[in-house]
């Protein structure tokens, strides 16, 4: 084993609130669990870490009363107890926070923060103390949400938030928050660990979990590894780098995560973007695109990345110039986007980009399904598809057959991008290609990227992760609040140059050829 | 049939007679409230209530109707409801979908001073309505009884098809199974065909599959006759049974006097009933003849010799 | 990962649970039915008696198939029972119309039977575009359709019975008592729809985009799918098959009325779900929706041919048999 084998550090002298005591979980045949022994205690933020499918997931669910252990016992505070369901852990006081959010969409931020136990005034709501208990909860975590706004026009951070205030609102002792930063900008993740330092100071233990170890190292006071749902390591803060996290979890070194980048051949541009306006979202953007380039695209959240990236290829009504290898053409639909060599690799691969309830062949051939056959589709050359994608994007499932809605957000990921390379595009626009991923299958993705721009596809790269962009992009454009605020290349590519545009603290003129 | 045509020409003669007092009354709203044309008999009840009101606002000026077809209790009770908010209706004529849910809102009209009239199904309690034309569905059963008990005088093996389950089915099957009893007459099958030609067509294909024999059918009912003779048809056994329909569809009422060995006989229970009770109504706000009372239209046998009087070609039914 | 491999060989070939009782399940429930009814009554398996029952599963049949679709891609519709009363006395006022120019012979059932078809396709392409192109649920479209059909078909026959011209009757009338070596047309062309169905649904891109619409419009949209088009598609197809039925149906009685066709919609879409079909879409399975029609009339059949119970208690037991049929598909799910 490469990390220390440090043991539990005495750090908060507090008894635990939350332990597992040889916990194991088993899925019909399939052990996903072993042995874990694990303790939370009051006034302490513990990281969890660990590949995806390491087990985190399930155990967060187990602390949290929506899986039973198949063996051992979990024990609050000190006694063991037996959640039967997610409202007993959360009446005892420990909450859950889900990454896919428990909101309800259709209803209001107010209502979702009291849903199951709104405040009443004899047999009627009481709605202004509702009211202000929201608005009392959404200052102290610096939103400035409506809390009559339907949860489903938020953005994804405010829904985040909304779920911390319904955690705080049931008096929770206990939060376990699956990947909270996920989905958040640097600045929000700011506010999340202000509040995460608040609630410490008032004694509530959090278990967090996340892919960046930089906040591990910054917040944690203790840190656990799983791995292939074995306890690794659990070590006190600084005790183990950010290296030594990667390693534990992976179980072996890890090499320089970003392959080396490599200049494009020609700087011919395959892909002329002119004026190019996405109503609401982006305006009179232009750029090239060289062939066999990584040309990568920054900004905050919300900048209009996905939403012009969405309009180039037929998804939003937009307007403005595109050219092919100098044709002008015009695309209105993605199949059009399709026979034009162009693919997009959305951002959401669970509600846009894979079908949750499908078996890995229907997905994986879905976008080209053309190819196979002229009206009867041939199921052998499906399966000689898959069987090649599976290893050429190395995708590791138990069972051909089962729902894709049951592999890991990195095996989803690379059957994503084994579907949209089946298109056999010349352009790829990949949206966001690691979020929630662990680090392992970062690695590879990123190798996957490097491979294809080699093999002459160009690549547009829209990411939130500066250390990405900068580790793989020849150009950056960066956007901010709908228009480009300026493009980088080769040494000016580095992550203050890149927060300046994208904040909006310098100006430079957007220029196609940067 | 006598009936129907005797109230007809009273209501006639009524009209003739104070043609003066009628006029010199103010106008009056009459609101006619019946299920919809859900099978054949409804069919024909729905066109003789359309065709009887627009006879009578031709005849009287001074009258109006307010025609409301329902296609369940709720919406006939909503109906009603609106009639009396809305329409200001003096006078209700009503052919219950139920008789339980419609007794409470009819009711209200009677006691809100309003004259009513109730066709067919009587209401669940009595003394509500000024005016009640009914058919006689223990006669209707009776007499398909007797007939069947005349035309076997040495019993046989029959299988009946009976309506949508309601106390109107159930009336007319207790009066035929009393009528029957001790003449050797053995019903070895019964199923609800529930006053449909399609599913009558099925339950007769299955009785055919399950017995080897099978003398007569009673099919209650002429839509359901139509689908039970169709099953006969298919399964080549025409000339094993006879079927006795009910109601007097006109399609049937030509076999009969035609003389269709299959189709010996019919029972009337005349769609006309509402027209019958409209007409009476009316008279009543355009005469003075005394029209309150009680009537049941009895079910009549129609055989070869009497089928002429009771067909009309131009009735949808 | 030292597992890679071994996993990776796993994958090679596609692994089936020995048996799974989401896919034999509503087999399962036929076979018991059928079980059941040989030990009730020795006729059950008779010829007479098997088409009989055959050949009036044929209506519900043909239209459950073009049910399949619609309910896999994410919709419904309601309306279908109205629609083939309406068409049918459409047909039949076209026919009689004809009659007098054309005589009583095959053009006029012929032209009879292309209207059928275009009404079909006409009342479908109502529907699909109401929820395609004006976006109302397709709930609330067929609804409303569901009951201007049937307002409009009660108006066509002026409250009764539209009958088929008596002598075009006798010529069209073979076309559902008669049919090749014994087996009736209905049941043919119920199993050429069948069949044309499993195999559009498996293997044909329609049949995909069905499935992908169903479970997930939006990924659907964003792997070049057609969604509009695809959906449109599934509703004119019901509505030509809605007309297809009608075809096989009026040479049955020769005539339609109001009461034509009441409550096939809930039959159609039962047979959809009983088949293993998902009902708010995203799977679905022709050759199921053809054993959950099957199930459904064997069940009238087996009550008709037996006295064990009531008559009143039919629709109970009917009910109990979706229930448990549906119930027997959904246990491999508590894993």
């Amino acid at each position: 084993m490469a990390a220390p084998a440090a043991s539990a550090a005495p750090i908060p002298a507090a008894a635990p609130v939350l332990a597992l005591a040889g916990v194991g979980r088993a899925f019909g045949p399939v052990e996903v669990l072993f042995g874990i022994d694990f303790d939370l205690k009051p006034g302490e933020v513990h990281a969890l870490i660990g590949e995806n499918g390491a087990g985190k997931s399930t155990m967060m669910k187990i602390m949290a009363g929506y899986l039973a252990p198949t063996k051992g016992r979990v024990l609050l505070d000190g006694a063991p107890v037996a959640f039967s369901s997610s409202e007993e852990a959360e009446e005892r006081g420990v909450v859950l926070i889900h990454q896919e959010f428990n909101l309800a969409r259709q209803l209001s931020v107010e209502q979702n923060i009291f849903l199951g136990r709104e405040l009443k005034r004899g047999p009627f709501l009481d709605h202004r103390a509702m009211r202000e208990t929201t608005l009392a909860l959404l200052a102290e975590l610096e939103t400035p949400v409506d809390p009559a706004a339907i949860v489903a026009d938020i953005s994804v951070p405010e829904k985040q938030m909304v779920e911390i205030a319904k955690a705080l609102s049931r008096k929770a002792r206990v939060i376990i928050m699956d990947e909270p930063t996920a989905v958040l900008t640097r600045k929000e993740a700011e506010v999340l660990f202000r509040q995460i330092e608040r609630l410490r100071a008032a004694g509530t233990a959090i278990l967090y979990t996340s892919h960046k170890l930089d906040e591990v190292a910054r917040l944690a006071d203790r840190v656990t590894v799983l791995r292939d749902g074995r306890h690794v390591v659990t070590a006190p803060r600084g005790a183990l780098s950010e290296d030594a996290m990667a390693e534990a979890m992976v179980g072996r070194e890890l090499s320089n995560l970003f392959p080396a980048k490599a200049e494009p051949a020609s700087a011919a541009p395959v892909l002329t973007v002119e004026n190019f306006s996405v109503e609401g979202f982006a305006e009179d953007v232009s750029f090239t695109l060289a062939r066999g380039e990584v040309l990568g695209f920054a900004g905050l959240v919300g900048s209009g990345r996905t939403e012009l990236m969405e309009g180039l290829v037929g998804l939003r009504p937009a307007h403005g110039a595109v050219r092919l290898a100098g044709r002008p053409v015009r695309i209105r639909s993605v199949e059009e986007a399709r026979r034009a060599g162009i693919a997009y690799l959305t951002e959401d691969r669970k509600e846009r980009g894979l079908l949750l309830n499908l078996a890995m062949r229907p997905n994986l051939t879905l976008l080209a399904l053309s190819r196979f056959g002229r009206f009867l589709i041939d199921r052998k050359a499906e399966e000689l598809a898959l069987d090649k994608a599976i290893a050429e994007f190395d995708i590791r499932a138990p069972l051909r057959e089962i729902p894709v809605g049951n592999l890991s957000g990195g095996n989803q990921q690379k059957l994503l991008l084994a579907k949209t390379m089946l298109a056999d595009p010349d352009i790829v626009i990949i949206d966001e290609p690691t979020r929630g991923i662990d680090i392992g299958t970062k690695q590879q993705i990123y190798g996957f990227v490097q491979r294809l721009a080699a093999a002459g596809k160009s690549i547009i790269l829209v990411s939130s992760e500066m250390a990405e962009i900068i580790g793989l992009a020849t150009r950056v454009c960066v956007m901010r609040a709908g228009r480009l605020a300026g493009t980088l290349s080769g040494a000016d590519i580095n992550e203050d140059a890149i927060v300046r545009l994208a904040m909006g603290l310098e100006a430079r003129r957007a220029n196609g050829n940067g | 049939m006598g009936v129907v045509k005797a109230f007809k020409a009273l209501a006639l003669a009524a009209a003739l007679a104070a043609p003066a007092a009628a006029q010199a009354q103010d106008s009056k709203v009459i609101g006619v409230s019946i299920p919809a044309a859900t099978h054949g008999w409804a069919g024909g009840m729905n066109y003789h209530a359309q065709e009887a009101v627009k006879r009578l606002e031709k005849t009287y000026p001074q009258l109006k109707f307010v025609l409301a077809t329902a296609g369940d209790p709720g919406k006939q009770v909503s109906d009603i409801e609106d009639m009396m908010a809305t329409r200001n209706i003096d006078a209700l004529v009503v052919l219950p979908f139920e008789s339980t849910p419609l007794t409470g809102p009819v009711k209200r009209v009677a006691e809100a001073g309003k004259w009513v009239t109730v066709v067919d199904r009587g209401l669940a309690e009595e003394g509500i309505e000024d005016l009640y034309v009914a058919g006689d569905n223990p006669g209707f059963g009776r007499v398909a009884g007797e007939f069947f008990r005349e035309r076997m005088p040495s019993g046989g093996k029959i299988v009946v098809l009976r309506g949508i389950p309601t106390t109107i089915d159930n009336e007319r099957v207790e009066a035929f199974r009393k009528a029957i009893e001790g003449s050797g007459i053995e019903i070895i099958g019964m199923e609800h065909g529930n006053w449909n030609r399609d599913s009558a067509f099925t339950v007769m294909q299955d009785f055919l599959s399950k017995h080897p024999k099978i003398d007569a059918v009673w099919a209650s009912d002429d839509d359901m006759a139509v689908g039970v003779l169709e099953a006969i048809n298919q399964a080549g056994r025409q000339d094993e049974m006879w079927v006795l329909g009910g109601a007097g569809m006109k399609e049937m009422i030509k076999r009969v006097m035609d003389g269709d060995k299959r189709v010996p006989a019919n029972v009337t229970y005349p769609p006309a009933m509402i027209a019958t009770a409209i007409e009476i109504t009316a008279l009543r706000f355009v005469s003075n003849a005394p029209v309150s009372g009680r009537f049941v239209i009895g079910s009549e046998l129609i055989t070869q010799e009497n089928a002429q009087n009771f067909y009309f070609p131009d009735s949808p039914f | 990962m030292a597992d890679a491999t071994t996993t990776r060989q796993e994958l090679r070939k596609p692994r089936r649970p020995a048996v799974n009782l989401h896919v034999v399940g509503p087999l399962v429930a036929l076979a018991v039915l059928i079980v059941v009814g040989v030990l009730l009554n020795p006729n059950f398996l008779s010829y007479g008696n098997v088409t009989n029952v055959l050949a009036r599963s044929a209506f519900i049949g043909i239209i459950a198939v073009g049910m399949t679709f619609v309910i896999t891609s994410g919709g419904l519709d309601l309306s279908v029972g109205s629609m083939a009363a309406f068409i049918a006395g459409l047909m039949i006022l076209v026919m009689n119309a004809l009659v007098p120019t054309l005589g009583p012979g095959w053009p006029v059932i012929l032209i009879g039977m292309a209207a059928a078809l275009v009404f079909g396709f006409l009342a479908g392409l109502g529907n699909g575009l109401l929820i395609t192109r004006a976006r109302i649920e397709a709930f609330i479209v067929t609804l409303g359709s569901m009951g201007i059909f049937r307002s409009l078909i009660t108006w066509l026959a002026d409250g009764g019975t539209l009958s088929l011209n008596f002598q075009v009757r006798d010529v069209y009338r073979p076309v559902y008592y008669d049919g090749i070596l014994g087996v009736s047309w209905p049941i043919i062309v119920f199993l050429v729809v069948a069949i044309a169905g499993e195999i559009a649904m498996r293997h044909t891109a329609f049949g995909r985009h069905c499935a992908a619409i169903g479970s997930n419009e939006q990924v659907a949209r964003y792997s070049a799918v057609h969604v509009e088009r695809v959906r449109l598609a599934t509703y004119v197809m019901l509505g030509m098959l809605v007309g297809l039925a009608t075809i096989m149906y009026v040479p049955r009685l020769g005539s339609a009325s109001s009461a034509t066709g009441v409550l096939w919609e809930l039959e159609a879409i039962a047979a959809v779900i009983i088949g293993g079909t998902v009902l708010k879409g995203g799977f679905g399975r022709v050759w199921g929706t053809v054993v959950g029609v099957l199930i459904l009339n064997l069940i009238q059949n087996i009550l008709n041919l037996t006295d064990l119970v009531s008559p009143y208690l039919n629709g109970a037991i009917q009910g109990v048999i979706i229930v448990l049929a549906v119930v027997l598909q959904r246990q491999k799910k508590a894993l």
